[in-house]
Order: C-alpha cells, then sequence, then structure tokens
C-alpha cells in the first residue's frame, strides 16, 4: 500500500458544522485504519460567531505532529476560507459550495486567492442537503461527501461515524444525515467522474479496535474520572474549559462534583481543602489563572498538602493569546511563587500520556503531599489522536497516601522528618491522630517554629522529598541514541511530536541524530540528560517560548552551549523548521 | 491613474497569448484568466498522439504555472464564466462570484459540434477536444477494438492514426456536413476516403443513420440506411462551434460566435474577442469569417490584447484563404493534417 500523509482542513463560520465535520474525517479514517492527529482552532475573539478550522492529518503510519501544508480544503464559508489559502500544498483539492444563498464579490471569494495548480470542486452543498433532507443544516455532510468521492474513501467508514454521532437522536435523524452525505457523495462520483483520486486506500487490517479517538481534554477527564476524582473546582478559561464541561457532564455519573468557584483562588484553595479531608480533587486553569494560584500552591508545599493543578499554556504573559499555544508558563510552573517552594512538574507530551500522567498526578501528589502540575497547553488540549489507548485499572489508579501506622498514635508528628522527607498523613478523624496544615514554617509537630535551625531543618526535609520523588517519575525517553550523536534533540510537551518527526526525517536523509523525551521536568533525572548531552556533538532544545525555558533549566549540566530553536508564533513548531535547524547545525558539525 | 483590472475568459492559445501580450503592454496592469477546464493550457494537436500513448499528459501542457507567477498573471481554472454585465463591467461566475473589469478579452474557442440529427445519442458520442476527453478515449478504448467515427473532421483523422497505431479497428462514416475545416466536395472525399481505404479503415458509404442501439456497457449496434454494424464506440467529429452560449443574453452581437470588427473589438468598448470564438470582419470580403486553428489564435489574441492596451492592429488575412463550409466562412492554417 502506498504511504498516505494527508492534510485535510475544514474551514467555516461557527454555526456551519465546521468542527462536526472535521471531527467525522477523524472518526472515519480512524475507523479506516489509518493513523489521525487532529487540531481544531479558532480565534480569541468570538463575539457571537467566529471562524472555526479543523486540521486533520491522516496517515498509514504514525502520526505524531500537525501536517505542514494542507491537501484538501473543504470550504463551508469561502470569505472565511480565503486566510487558509496560504497553507495549502501544491496541487491541493478545494471543496466549496458553487451555489452560495448571495453572489459574492471577488474580494471575498476563495477561489480568487487561490494559486492555479489547486483543483477546485465546487458542489452545491446547501442545494443538495436540502434535495436530500429538507434542510441546508446538512451541507456540511454533503460536502463530506464530496470529499469521499473524489478521495476515493470507503463511503461506509462515513456512513458510519455520522450513524453512531447521531443514533442519540433518533433513528430519523440518522437518516436525514446518512442522506445529506449520500447526496454529496453521489453528486461528487458523477459530477467529477473524470478526477477522481485514490487518496485513501482500504486498509486490509482496518481498525485497529483499541484505537480511541480522543481530544488531550477529554483524555484529561476520563483519567481524572478513572482515578475517581470526588471534587472538580475551576473558573472557566480558554483552553482549559472543555476538561470542567467534560467533568460536569460525566463526573455526577461516578459520584463526584464539579463546583465553578468564583475565581481561580478560591478553586486552588478548595482543591487543597478537599485534599486535606482526602478526597481527590483538581482544578485546571491556565497562565493567568495560575498565576492567582501560586500564593495558594506555595501553601500547598508549606503545609504539605497535595493538590493536582492543570495549567493548560496559551500564548503569554497576562490573557496573551487566549486561543494560541504557547509552552512558556515552565519557570512559573518550576519556580513560580514565593520561598524556596519545590513542587512536582510534568507534562506528557501526546493524548495518551495526559490520560496516564493525569492519573500519576494523584498518586504523586498524594504521596509526596504537595502540589502536583501538570503542563499542556492548547496544542495539546485541543488535539485529537487515536492511538492506541488502554485505560488504567482500578488497582493503577489506586491511592499513593502514606497513613501513618497505629504504632505511631499518640506519639504522631505530623511533619515527622523521614529519610525520605515523606511523613505519613492523618486525614482528618482517623482516631488518635492530630491533624493540622500550617502555612507557618513549623516544627515535626506541626507547631510554627521560625528559629534558624528549624527552617534550615524543614526546608531540607521538604526538598529532599521532592528529590526523592524522582523515583517515581518517568525517565526521559531515548530515541534513535547511540554513543555519539551529531545532534542531539531534547523536546518537551505538545512540541515533542514534531521534534520526533524532524528527527527520523533527518536520520532518513542519513544524519546521526537522535531525541530525547523529557517528561518530569521538576524534578528532573539530571543524570540521564547529562548522559544524552554528553553523546551528542550539539545540543538543541526546540520549544514554544521566547526564552528557551526548557534550555535554561537543563543547559548547566554540560559544558557545551545548547541550541535553541524558539518559536513564538502561537502555533505548534512545524518539523521542517526543526530538522533545518538539524540539518544546519549538522553543517557546523561536519 | 488606479491600476486597470484586465479580464480574460479562457486559456487556449489566443487567451494566453494575450495574457502574455497584455503583460508586455502594461506592466502595472492586474491580468486574471479564466478556464472552466481544470487543466493548464495544452496542445490539441497532440491529444491524438496521448492517446496512442506516444507521449505522456504531461507533455501535453506548454505552461508551467510558475510562468504565470512569473507573469504575475492570476490563473484561475476549473471556474466558469457564466454572464457578462457589460454595464456594470462585471463577469459574473458559475459560483455566483462577481468579478470587475476595466478590458475584456473573450477567447472561449469551440466546443465539439453534434449536429442536430445527432443530439439525442449525445451521451454515446465520443468527442475530443480537450486531455480530459483523450482520457476518456484512452479508458474506453481498454475495452473495445473497434470504433466508428462519424463525421469526419480533421481532428477525427489524427485520432484515425492514433487508433490504427493501437491496432483498433475502425470503421468511417465520412459525413459532407462535418467535413470542417474545409469543404467537403466531390474531390476531397475521393482522396480522403482513398486514404483512409488505403490504411484499412472501412468507409460506410450510407446517407443516414437510422438507430442506435447499445448492447452492452461495449457494445453498440448502428444501423444505416445500408447497413448495421456493430461496435464498441462511437465517436462523434463535426468540427467545433464557437463556444459562446453563455453569452446569448448580455447585449453582445453574436452570429455563430463573438461578431467584431477587423480590429477584433466588439460593440462595447474594451471587450474584444479572439481565436476560434470569434468571428471577425473582413472589409474586402465585407462579410465575417471564423478562425479556426492554434496558429490563427495566437495570431489574434495578440492583436485583442495589443488593441486593448491602445494600439490600432488590423487582422491581416487574405480573402482567398477564407473557405465557404456550409455557408460558414472559415479561415484554416497551421493543420498538419491536410
Ligand atoms: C484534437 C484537436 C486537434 C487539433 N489539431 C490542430 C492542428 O493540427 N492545427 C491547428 O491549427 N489547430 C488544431 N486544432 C484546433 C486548435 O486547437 C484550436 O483552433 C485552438 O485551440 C483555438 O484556440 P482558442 O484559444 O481560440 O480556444 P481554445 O483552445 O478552444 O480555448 C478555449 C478556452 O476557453 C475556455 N472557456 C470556454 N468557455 C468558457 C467559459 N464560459 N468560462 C471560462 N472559460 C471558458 C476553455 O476552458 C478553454 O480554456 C485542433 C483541435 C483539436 C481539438
Amino acid at each position: 500500500m502506498p504511504e498516505v500523509d494527508f492534510t485535510v482542513e475544514v474551514c467555516g463560520m461557527a454555526g456551519d458544522g465546521t468542527i462536526a465535520a472535521g471531527g467525522l474525517i477523524n472518526e472515519a479514517m480512524s475507523l479506516g485504519g489509518f493513523s489521525v492527529l487532529g487540531f481544531d482552532s479558532y480565534p480569541a475573539e468570538i463575539r457571537g460567531f467566529g471562524r472555526c478550522v479543523t486540521n486533520s492529518r491522516i496517515g498509514s503510519n504514525d502520526i505524531v505532529a500537525l501536517g505542514e501544508k494542507t491537501h484538501a480544503l473543504i470550504s463551508l464559508n469561502d470569505e472565511q476560507s480565503r486566510s487558509r489559502a496560504p497553507f495549502l500544498a501544491e496541487h491541493s483539492l478545494v471543496f466549496f459550495d458553487s451555489n452560495p444563498p448571495a453572489y459574492v464579490s471577488e474580494d471575498n471569494s476563495l477561489l480568487s486567492v487561490l494559486p492555479p495548480g489547486e483543483e477546485v470542486f465546487g458542489m452545491p452543498f446547501g442545494e443538495l442537503a436540502v434535495g436530500a433532507s429538507g434542510s441546508s443544516r446538512g451541507r456540511n455532510l454533503t460536502a463530506l461527501g464530496g470529499f469521499a468521492a473524489v478521495t476515493g474513501t470507503d463511503p461506509n467508514l462515513f456512513r458510519k461515524v455520522i450513524r453512531d454521532k447521531f443514533k442519540s437522536k433518533g433513528e430519523k435523524v440518522v437518516n436525514i444525515n446518512v442522506k445529506s452525505f449520500d447526496a454529496g457523495y453521489q453528486y461528487a462520483l458523477e459530477k467529477f467522474s473524470d478526477r477522481l483520486k485514490s487518496v485513501f486506500p482500504k486498509i486490509e487490517t482496518g481498525h485497529d479496535p483499541q484505537k480511541v479517538t480522543l481530544s488531550g481534554n477529554q483524555a484529561i477527564g476520563m483519567a481524572a474520572i478513572d482515578a475517581g476524582l470526588k471534587l472538580y473546582f475551576g473558573y472557566p478559561i480558554t483552553p482549559a474549559t472543555p476538561i470542567m464541561e467534560y467533568l460536569a457532564k460525566y463526573l455526577p455519573e461516578h459520584g463526584g462534583r464539579v463546583v465553578q468557584m468564583e475565581d481561580e483562588i478560591s478553586s486552588i484553595g478548595a482543591v487543597l481543602g478537599s485534599f486535606y479531608a482526602g478526597a481527590r480533587s483538581m482544578t485546571a486553569t491556565s497562565g493567568p489563572g495560575f498565576a492567582l494560584m501560586t500564593e495558594l500552591i506555595t501553601h500547598g508545599v508549606m503545609a504539605e498538602i497535595p493538590a493536582v493543578i492543570l495549567d493548560a499554556q496559551r500564548g503569554g504573559p497576562a490573557t496573551g493569546l487566549p486561543t494560541k499555544t504557547e509552552q512558556s508558563d515552565l519557570h512559573a510552573a518550576v519556580f513560580g511563587g514565593p520561598g524556596d517552594s519545590a513542587r512536582i512538574v510534568i507534562a506528557p507530551t501526546n493524548v495518551e500520556e495526559c490520560y496516564h500522567f493525569v492519573i500519576r498526578s494523584f498518586q504523586l501528589a498524594e504521596k509526596y503531599q504537595t502540589p502536583v502540575i501538570v503542563l499542556t497547553d492548547f496544542f495539546l488540549d485541543n488535539r485529537v489522536e487515536n492511538r492506541p489507548f488502554i485505560r488504567a485499572s482500578e488497582g493503577q489508579a489506586a491511592s499513593w497516601n502514606v497513613f501513618p501506622d497505629d504504632a505511631f498514635k499518640d506519639r504522631y508528628q505530623r511533619y515527622a522528618d523521614t529519610p525520605s522527607g515523606i511523613s505519613p498523613r492523618a486525614l482528618p478523624g482517623m482516631q488518635g491522630f492530630n491533624f493540622t496544615a500550617t502555612g507557618l514554617e513549623h516544627t515535626e509537630k506541626g507547631s510554627p517554629d521560625y528559629s534558624s535551625e528549624n527552617h534550615a531543618k524543614m526546608s531540607e526535609k521538604r526538598h529532599r522529598k521532592i528529590r526523592y520523588a524522582l523515583k517515581d517519575l518517568e525517565k526521559p525517553a531515548e530515541f534513535f541514541v547511540s554513543d555519539n550523536l551529531d545532534v542531539g534533540v531534547i523536546g518537551w510537551g505538545s512540541t515533542f511530536g514534531s521534534v520526533l518527526e524532524a528527527v527520523e526525517k533527518s536520520r532518513k536523509n542519513g544524519f546521526k541524530v537522535g531525541a530525547l523525551k523529557i517528561t518530569s521536568l521538576f524534578p528532573y533525572h539530571s543524570e540521564t540528560i547529562k548522559a544524552f548531552m554528553a553523546k551528542s556533538r550539539r545540543v538543541l532544545v526546540p520549544e514554544l517560548n521566547y526564552e528557551g525555558q526548557l534550555a535554561n533549566l537543563i543547559a548547566h549540566l554540560d559544558s557545551k552551549p545548547v541550541e535553541r530553536l524558539n518559536f513564538v508564533t502561537g502555533a505548534p513548531i512545524p518539523p521542517s523548521a526543526i530538522q533545518n535547524r538539524i540539518e544546519e547545525l549538522l553543517e557546523v558539525v561536519a | 491613474m488606479s491600476v486597470k483590472r484586465f479580464v480574460i475568459i479562457g486559456n487556449g492559445p489566443a487567451a494566453n497569448h494575450a495574457a502574455e501580450a497584455l503583460r508586455e503592454k502594461s506592466s502595472e496592469s492586474k491580468i486574471t484568466m479564466f478556464s472552466k477546464d481544470p487543466f493548464r493550457s495544452y496542445r490539441a494537436h497532440l491529444l491524438p498522439d496521448f492517446i496512442a500513448g506516444l507521449i505522456e499528459e504531461e507533455d501535453l501542457y506548454n505552461r508551467p504555472y510558475a510562468h504565470y507567477n512569473e507573469m504575475d498573471i492570476t490563473l484561475r481554472l476549473g471556474q466558469r464564466v457564466v454572464n457578462v454585465d457589460f454595464s456594470k463591467r462585471n463577469v459574473i461566475l458559475d459560483h455566483k462570484e462577481v468579478v470587475p473589469f476595466d478590458g475584456l478579452i473573450i477567447a472561449t474557442g469551440g466546443k465539439p459540434r453534434i449536429p442536430e440529427l445527432f443530439q439525442l445519442f449525445g451521451d454515446i458520442m465520443m468527442t475530443l477536444k480537450t486531455p480530459s476527453d483523450a482520457r476518456l478515449w484512452i479508458q474506453k478504448l481498454s475495452y473495445v477494438d473497434s470504433v466508428l467515427i462519424i463525421g469526419g473532421d480533421l481532428t477525427s483523422l489524427s485520432l484515425t492514426k492514433a487508433l490504427l497505431k493501437l491496432g483498433k479497428r475502425v470503421k468511417f462514416i465520412l459525413n459532407e456536413d462535418a467535413f470542417w475545416p474545409v469543404p467537403l466536395n466531390e474531390e476531397i472525399y475521393r482522396a480522403v476516403t482513398g486514404r483512409l481505404e488505403q490504411r484499412g479503415i472501412e468507409i460506410v458509404h450510407c446517407r443516414r443513420i437510422r438507430r442506435i442501439t447499445q448492447l452492452e456497457e461495449n457494445l453498440l449496434e448502428v444501423e444505416t440506411d445500408s447497413e448495421l454494424i456493430e461496435v464498441g464506440a462511437l465517436g462523434a467529429f463535426f468540427g467545433l462551434v464557437p463556444d459562446v452560449g453563455f453569452l446569448a443574453r448580455t447585449g453582445l452581437d453574436i452570429d455563430r460566435g463573438v461578431l467584431v470588427n477587423e480590429f477584433l473589438k466588439t460593440r462595447f468598448s474594451n471587450v474584444y474577442a479572439a481565436g476560434d470564438c470569434a468571428q471577425v470582419y473582413h472589409p474586402v470580403l465585407r462579410d465575417y469569417w471564423i478562425s479556426i486553428g492554434h496558429e490563427n489564435a495566437i495570431a489574434l489574441g495578440r492583436i485583442a490584447a495589443s488593441n486593448l492596451a491602445g494600439s490600432h492592429l488590423e487582422v491581416q488575412v487574405e480573402p482567398e484563404n477564407i473557405l465557404e463550409v456550409g455557408g460558414v466562412k472559415v479561415n484554416t492554417s497551421w493543420w498538419t493534417e491536410f
């Protein structure tokens, strides 16, 4: 089978069914056995109606990054789709409504900005939908029908996912929607009979039932439920809001509650409160909300109370770029806040990791009695992947609370200085123990004590505990590592997919390049990172921030300078940008 | 002065040479070309060679996309003009887009002509004008080994060569109504049929076709007044007619093609027509003639563009080059076949 690597975008206005159409493409292609990575984007200025774009990269091999050029554009609104023209690959397929409700001036037309090599497929989307179902609402589905016909996609894949999507609304709605799809499919088969392609051949193995199509935010919500989350406290903020929405819908079915708080300060306060009482709880926010939480995060550090805080990064600082992606809260997550307030910071790099890391974050928080910050970003939260996905068993999500032994009853010290720094924690209500949670510096017993010896000792204890946590934190993963690499690329978070693709491509070009994925950002496995840097003649750290925040964190581990590739365009780093930089460095190395 | 906005309808030789000449003469203007066909500019006379497998499809095309970028010409393929509003000076596209113009060149060429008698059978009659027609022929020929050609215009003669090369059996009904673009007289009929028969082509001498029956997807039965013929495919070759139907209600003067004066100007200011779609006035003949052929199209395209850009060039055709075909005056040149 020829290798497939195809990117399709759907663009329209809110209300056009753009996101639904993109979702159906992801589902249908996944069902067809392809690997899919989807990403929806929309501008921040949503005033009632705004532009929506879905981007789906579909491949016969694993897809780990977004496509850089679009091979098919389905335009549900030409005026909006004009903005997508610069991203079209040569000879791409452009589907558009050939019979819009009104005449369009050249300045608003999509076709007027297309380069000549693009193949245009005009279809009366609305008319076909009306003919099929009596309403033009299904025009996004007739468009999908056209797309399926022209690209040679098995229409049954679409019919099945359309049925699944609408089945809760009853047979009539299902039929109307399938009919709309079929109307577009038939029309395109006939109208474009001499221009039909076979972009998506049938994959014999078909769909891998373990592959689930999920967004980062859905995986996070699902993980929280599987981890037995009892309480979610939050204040809406892009791009974290979908987590709250997901939980609001599903958490009550599992005996939990979602509480919308008045702000982020109260959200983190409530999270600390419930964890103090022994209930798993979490909050999710983005940069501006995270900033508000800092004081109480350090309270969690000092009082040694677990907390799970998900920071879905957006472009910053301040309100910044609400619907754009960036990895610029790393410093804030690791260092933000007054005092020596070391805490645990982890960052998943894909949807599957979003799930597993969130489950692990509850356990780490419980065991190490400290806030755990999970760093994601818009590109990870909002992306959809269809990787094999196995949900955690109850055992895998079990509590990691370290409770005091009954033998310590009556002589219990809440902040006992143990070799690991972990002080067994009694929950309020446990008989024979005393309960304290203080933000003041305190003794092992928990009484305020500002003496220099005590502060030195307790600071050491708290940091020892965080260092000790390393043994439960995932080690950096190596890809294509050998004893001497010409370039070693270190990546984290949503950017790692682009790193991997770039490294694979450079290797295909015959270069000795390897990658290191860091998911534990604090504390981090300095020995592994150091060893990787030592093996690499050049070290490159691409990240979505201006300051090179990961590079700053690890630069001291090796004597040679770390090369930085910093992107602050609000969009994911294209793999080609990393590959180009690798190959530039190789010329220097050679 | 604001930038002039020129629109050219077409992407054949007339349109392309017009665009290039316009660009030479006005570096600042905005030039947009529209073609209803989704493919690049191609050499029509090579289509039979493509069908015969002598050349690749890519060899048909003679201008890369980059050429238009370099010339700063906007080429919009697969987009059909359906109307022109000469009072508002807009062209209107099939998908309801409205594009304004200061100057317009109509170079829409011709389309295969199917005489009224045969229009009923339009569906099963194959023609040859574009690369996509050629692809259909290639597809069809992979299933059938015999073809009946009705008509007998010059394109059919080069297609016949291709069919023979592919080892297909060819039958021919030479139709006097169709011998385009030269008049079919007794002498030519004999010369042509003689030559065809020499090559192993069976000439069906008949006056009319009674009926056509589709026996199977790739099997047709054609009953003429003289015999019953079974063939795999049917080709209709009755020449080309100017493709100007969409202009019928715009107020332009139209007879067979768009009527223009010897400077290729229509009755509207800054609106010209060139190539196979134009019917050009000849001051000596005091009549209109239709141009047929690649070189004619190029020459007319350049003249139209020059005049739109301010020149005053006249089309020079010797009256003896203009032939009478079925009551229409036609100028042919550069036919490789005849
Ligand atoms: C098979 C074949 C063989 C030939 N061999 C020879 C030969 O050997 N020698 C010779 O001299 N001539 C030959 N010709 C004829 C020659 O190709 C034509 O005379 C020549 O192409 C005419 O050029 P043109 O620019 O006027 O029109 P065309 O080449 O017909 O181009 C017309 C253009 O207008 C576009 N168009 C039409 N209507 C619209 C619309 N409404 N909106 C947008 N676009 C529109 C079409 O898409 C096309 O791009 C042959 C033709 C064929 C088909």
